[in-house]
């Protein structure tokens, strides 16, 4: 097995190893280059695609995933390269173009119509007309209700779209697509936006479109997902392909020191060699708080990262708002910092040192628009300057400091938030969190939509500050993460804590087990209100 | 995925009650309270007599209405509807002037004139990428300016039988009302039934989506400012024949009264949703609510106050409407 596929210029039939296991290439691309000023953004990739093959694209942020696909779809033109599509050779005027002749891409940001209907939105851009020249409705909602039903899927075509759940959503593209004869679906990170059981319904939904003969490109940052769907795995790195490998021959681990190019072991930084000491600087006693937190007690202490492991919606992000004070107590109280309060509020906690990342970053943390510097003095502002004026020069030094500190990209502190990759905009927060909190941290998802190495940097600034001396809570859904951050992990089921695991017994089996304690915490069912 | 469904009849109708926009079932609940309220207040109002005039006076309201719909659907606003009335109002009697011969062409003239000026300003909106806001306020200043130019006073007259427009009646319904509705069904037809329609609810949903999707952006714009410069250049033709003469200020105050019965009927500023259903409910529930104030002999400044208590509260519902959702 080799991990980098050679390339044969001129050999457009099989210009890679994997091309082995395909029978008929839908889509082939021989030594495609795309260069951005100042970045070489994708360096002579091939690649090759079957009917009804279902492809993982998976990289880093800035591997040259979006570019080659955008280059599939006709929406950047290549500096240099072959792209043969259906057994021709090709290169797309237009996304249109390249959508008349079957390449179809579902972008995270779904193109739907909210207040349209689901057939109106399948037949958005060519509505099935009667000889007057007017919309033939019956005939619409005839052809839509059989694609849907071809897709098993029994959403109601005159159902507005804004009254569909994400999946649901989903399905309507892909129903648009396949109206429009779609011989390859290109999925950009479809799952990041659905929870647990959607995911499935999606997954079934890429087999039956794998039935029909339809190939799938699907990119993903989740890799249980690439061994869960795809056929085979292409991996790029820094615009260059590593390598194009069956599924079967692969593993987990294998798959990520593709994508970061050095062994998995070091994803993650040393744990804790002592045991904590002193006094718990978070903890809470018995609290109540809303549907989800029932009764839970937990205490973490100096240097200490804890993880607060679950099933989504089983109450770990409202156990955050409780410790916080953003969501009301009804019994119970926090400890925060040595000082006990039965109704902590934000304020409070801030000036107790204590610090909170939302999940939502964008929505509830970073002003998008504005830059690097302004991000992170947000919360400090008396600090950095005299009663009346700010010190804009004193705010420039500390985020060009941070941005070094935690290896911001970025080209400065003038540098817009907006502009930055996910886990760049993740290290921004940690590093405003970080100014005001002396005391503890408490991190919701903190990698939630951010790339491999990203991550590893992500851990790492962890780690750095609980070895500074501040107790750090990690909620997340990534269960290698809680496992291999994490020196101890209290696990939540439908409100309640069902148990705490350390060392040894810290597994993901174990975590399962306990997540699961109570019998099935509530998973999203897939239902709209 | 959808909700369990339970017997197929039932769920039928359930949805189909569902799907009407709270929107409608508000102004027909303020309608049918403005009637009850009128024919208890005063023994003139309810009569078909009554009925029959507001039906008339509401065409030209009605049809400035419309085109406004056609454009608040696409995500934007036409402030230049009034200077448009004013604009045709008066080029079209000075122009006509009393010759019957003239009336024709002048009339599909005027109406040409404010289409193409009416696209001016969707492509302007489209291509120069300046808030719809900005730019009809811009081209009002400008129509205001030029009708100023061409006329200080109102000029000319029109031939009496111009005005059957305004007072002709069949079968004793006012022929200007009947018009109007039969403005609202083909406007009805164009959204639903044809693709241009349906553009236009795509483009005011999600513009950029709407494009991705290969719809033309520019031309379902200028085809919906368009509508309304044509529209509004008709309501300055039947105010000609209403009045007998132009009047260089004819269209003072159109701008906002089209926008009232728009969003009172359930289309949302943003774009998207709503239709010309609710605004012909709307037209008729403004014309008849200032028909019984004036019954009621209440002041003009009173019926302001009430309109604008009417708009805030009707749209108030709908976001309401839309949270739930």
């Amino acid at each position: 097995m080799r991990m980098a596929c050679p390339r044969a210029p001129g050999d457009a039939q099989f210009p890679c190893n994997a091309a082995n296991f395909m029978t008929s290439a839908i889509v082939s691309v021989t030594g495609m280059s795309k260069s951005f000023p100042g970045v070489r953004s994708l360096d002579r990739v091939d690649l090759e695609v079957a009917r009804g093959e279902v492809r993982a694209l998976v990289g880093e942020n800035g591997a040259g995933k979006s570019t080659l696909i955008k280059i599939i779809a006709g929406a950047y033109r290549p500096d240099d390269g072959e792209l043969a599509f259906d057994g021709r050779s090709t290169r797309w005027s237009s996304p249109h173009e390249a959508a008349r002749a079957g390449v179809h891409v579902i972008y995270q940001e779904l193109i739907l119509f909210p207040d349209m209907t689901v057939a109106q939105n399948i037949f958005v851009n060519d509505q099935p007309r009667n000889r007057f020249c007017l919309i033939d409705k019956a005939d619409m909602r005839r052809r839509a209700t059989a694609i849907l039903e071809e897709l098993g899927s029994p959403i109601d075509p005159d159902e507005k779209v804004r009254n569909l759940t994400v999946a649901s959503q989903q399905l309507v593209e892909i129903a648009r697509a396949l109206k429009s004869n779609a011989k390859l679906i290109i999925f950009d990170e479809p799952t990041a936006v659905l929870g647990g059981h959607e995911v499935d319904i999606l997954f079934a939904m890429i087999a039956r479109l794998k039935a029909r003969g339809v190939a799938v490109i699907f990119i993903s940052h989740r890799l249980e997902e690439v061994f869960a769907i795809a056929d085979s795995a292409t991996v790029l790195k820094d615009g260059k392909l590593v390598g194009t490998l069956p599924v079967k021959e692969l593993t987990q681990s294998k798959l990520v020191s593709m994508m970061i190019g050095r062994p998995l072991a070091d994803m993650f930084p040393p744990k804790a060699t002592s045991e904590p000491q002193g006094a718990p600087v978070l903890a809470a006693n018995d609290i109540w708080s809303g549907p989800k937190v029932k009764g839970i007690s937990l205490a973490l202490h100096k240097g200490e990262i804890v993880g607060l492991a679950g099933m989504v919606g089983s109450g770990r992000t409202e156990i955050a708002h409780a410790l916080f004070g953003s969501a009301p107590l009804e019994r119970g109280s926090v400890t925060q910092g040595g000082t006990a309060a039965t109704s902590p509020d934000p304020c409070q906690s801030i000036a107790r040192g204590i610090g909170f990342l939302t999940e939502n970053r964008k929505e509830e943390g970073l002003f998008m628009l504005q830059d690097i510097a302004v991000n992170i003095s947000a919360p400090i502002l008396g600090r950095i300057g005299s009663a009346l004026f700010l010190n804009r020069t004193a705010e420039r030094m500390l985020a060009r400091q941070q941005i070094a500190q935690y290896a911001i990209a970025a080209t400065g502190p003038n540098a817009a938030v907006v502009n930055l990759s996910g886990g760049n905009q993740q290290k921004v927060l940690l590093g405003r969190w970080v100014n005001t909190s002396n005391t503890a941290l408490i991190l919701d998802e903190p990698t939630r939509g951010v790339d491999v190495g990203a991550k590893m940097e992500i851990y790492r600034i962890i780690r750095e500050l609980a070895n500074r001396g501040l107790g750090i809570l990690v909620i997340s859904s990534e269960l290698p993460e809680i496992i291999g951050l994490c020196d101890r992990v209290i696990v939540i089921a439908e409100g309640r804590k069902t148990g705490e695991l350390t060392g040894r017994d810290l597994t993901e089996e174990r975590v399962m087990e306990l997540a699961v304690a109570t019998g099935g915490a509530g998973l999203p069912n897939g239902v709209a209100a | 995925m959808t909700p369990t469904q339970s017997t197929p009849a039932s769920t039928a109708v359930t949805r189909w009650f569902r799907r009407i926009p709270l929107s409608l079932i508000v102004v027909v609940a303020l309608l049918l309270l403005l009637t009850v309220t009128g024919t208890v207040l005063s023994d003139r109002f309810a009569t078909s007599r009554n009925f029959l005039n507001v039906f008339q006076q509401a065409a030209s309201l009605g049809v400035v209405s419309l085109g406004q719909t056609l454009v608040v659907l696409t995500g934007g606003i036409d402030l230049s509807v009034g200077a448009m009335i004013s604009l045709t109002s008066n080029l079209t009697s000075g122009l006509i002037d009393g010759n019957p011969d003239r009336v024709l062409p002048v009339v599909i003239g005027v109406v040409a004139l404010g289409a193409a000026i009416g696209c001016m300003n969707g492509l302007l909106t489209h291509y120069l990428r300046i808030h719809p806001l900005i730019v009809t306020l811009g081209m009002a200043s400008i129509l205001q300016g030029v009708t100023l130019l061409y006329s200080l006073a109102p000029l000319g007259k029109v031939p009496q039988e111009f005005q059957v427009l305004a007072y002709g009646r069949f079968l004793g319904v006012s022929i200007g009302g009947l018009a109007m509705i039969g403005l609202f069904v083909l406007a009805a037809i164009f959204l639903h039934f044809t693709r241009t329609g349906n553009a236009i609810y795509a483009v005011g949903g999600d513009p950029r989506g709407a494009h991705l999707m290969g719809i033309s952006v520019a031309r379902t714009l200028a085809i919906a400012y368009g509508l309304s410069g044509a529209l509004a250049a008709i309501t300055g033709i039947y105010l000609v024949s209403r009045m007998g003469t132009g009047d260089p200020w004819r269209g003072e105050g159109f701008e906002l009264a089209s926008i009232t019965p728009v969003v009172v009927g359930g289309t949302i500023l943003a774009g998207g949703r709503g239709g010309v259903l609710g605004t012909l409910l709307g037209v008729y529930l403004i014309s008849l609510l200032n028909n019984l104030l004036n019954f009621l002999d209440v002041s003009t400044f009173y019926q302001w106050i009430i309109q604008g208590l009417i708009i805030i509260t009707a749209v108030a519902i709908n976001v309401e409407r839309g949270r739930r959702a």
